[in-house]
């Protein structure tokens, strides 16, 4: 016993440093495993509204850029929208919801806080629970595809950046819709990587990539950017291709939450697998 | 007393500089500005190593709740804690170190504050970005980080030593 308490105060600064350095970890874990807890994020109301504050700031900076898209991405919904149309055939019956059936709602929201040049970067949105978001919701801005919703709080919310390293985001690659992985290496914030395509798959430079819309999070065919470069990986016979961002990730301000009317259907059909054919190579 | 309250208006001050500035400025080429390093620096000499570690950890992790950095801050400035009076034996003045001085670059003059500040900086930006990548084979984006944010933050800190003098000597 004597020993131990002379043990413990011979070491009290060491372990106290040890101590400390484990809560961090500890906080640290609680962060990446338990993705419910908002406490001691941005996401948290406290940390929001000191946000949302120093946003109200910052946003005249940039009123005429956000303006100049907003304008930019209403002319082009006008010139979409079905009135603009004449309808050359007339059919005899037409009933619009037999035909369409929406899948998609869009969720306007703004981005409060965001980075670019961490290693896993983290957007926090003024919009939560309250505003119907829920954890793995897809984030769009007018440009591209930007991240996935990761923490949810009462009027806050997290969003995972395109700009971690594990996004892991299905993605196709040109006209002939090429499958793969996007995933990002850190270096720079204009440049994603893709994963995941086989090295006998010819990859033109400038190909589109866009959203493979798969797990329902996402519509299909949303551009993310072009290929920049491929490169053949090591030891692997894939491709490491390198994608320009469309969208500039470091500034962007005005954001939209795609609420999925179908997510829920396919999580329950996907329930329906059985687990030993899930496992089965 | 009055120490006191100038080193509560400084934690506040260099919290929000750091979550409010620091952060918003984009340099590219993995440039990062840290503030929070110079605070727990410039405590006069007298402070307990666990006083240190203590505010270290308490503004780590209210920077790290504001910039969803999760721990990293806090685990950093520890150790900048940790070790800072290890460091200023390692650079020990011949008369020792005057407890009516602070560790500034004014009292304590050009050589002995880069040595000390560069020191612990390149330990605590090397621990930082160490633990944020947690990869030996990103160990190009490990090292330009570093070496890149320790050049935008050290030149940062020895023009605000230079234009904070007058306020800091007591």
């Amino acid at each position: 016993m004597q020993n131990l308490v002379a043990f413990l105060i011979r070491f009290r600064v060491f372990l106290g440093f040890l101590g400390l350095q484990l809560l961090c970890f500890v906080l640290y874990f609680q962060f990446v495993t338990y993705p419910t807890t908002v406490f001691m994020t941005t996401a948290s109301d406290i940390n929001g509204a000191l946000l949302e504050r120093k946003k109200n700031l910052y946003a005249y900076f940039h009123l005429m850029e956000t303006n100049r898209t907003l304008q930019i991405e209403n002319a082009q919904l006008r010139g979409v929208a079905l009135d603009n149309y004449y309808r050359l055939q007339r059919p005899e019956f037409y009933k619009n919801d037999t035909l369409y059936q929406q899948y998609f709602n869009y969720i306007p929201a703004e981005i409060i806080r965001a980075s670019s040049d961490q290693r896993n970067n983290y957007f926090t949105l003024n919009a939560g629970k309250a505003q119907g978001l829920k954890k793995g919701m897809g984030v769009i801005s007018p440009h591209g595809v930007v991240g996935v919703v990761y923490k949810v709080g009462e009027r806050y919310s997290l969003v995972k950046s395109i700009l971690t390293s594990d996004i892991n985001l299905d993605v196709i690659i040109g006209k002939k819709e090429i499958r793969g992985l996007l995933k990002w290496n850190g270096i720079n914030a204009k440049i994603g990587s893709i994963t995941g395509v086989s090295r006998d798959v010819v990859v033109p430079r400038w190909s589109e990539v866009r959203t493979q819309g798969a797990t329902g999070i996402f519509p299909k065919g949303l551009l993310i950017g072009k290929v920049l470069t491929k490169r053949s990986m090591e030891d692997q016979s894939l491709w490491d291709i390198d994608v320009l961002f469309k969208e500039d990730l470091k500034n962007i301000h005005t954001v939209y939450v795609i609420r999925s009317l179908i997510a829920d259907e396919l999580e329950t059909l996907q329930k329906d697998i059985p687990l030993e054919t899930q496992n089965r190579p | 007393m009055k120490s006191l309250i100038r080193f509560a208006i400084l934690f506040f001050v260099f919290l929000f500089a750091q979550v409010f500035l620091a952060r918003n400025l984009d340099f590219g080429y993995g440039m990062q500005l840290f503030l929070l390093p110079l605070f727990i620096m410039l405590l006069p000499f007298d402070t307990g190593v666990f006083m240190l570690m203590l505010l270290g950890f308490i503004l780590g992790i209210l920077a790290d709740s504001l910039m969803n950095s999760y721990g990293l801050n806090a685990s950093s400035l520890v150790l900048f804690a940790y070790l800072r009076p290890a460091v200023f034996t390692l650079f020990l003045p011949k008369e020792g170190y005057d407890n009516l001085k602070d560790p500034t670059l004014s009292d304590m003059g050009w050589r002995w504050f880069v040595l000390t500040y560069g020191l612990l900086l390149s330990i605590y930006l090397s621990w930082f970005f160490f633990l944020e990548v947690f990869r030996i084979s990103e160990w190009f984006l490990l090292l330009r980080n570093t070496f890149m944010s320790f050049v935008v933050s050290f030149l940062v800190a020895l023009v605000s030593q230079l234009f904070f003098r007058k306020r800091l000597v007591s």
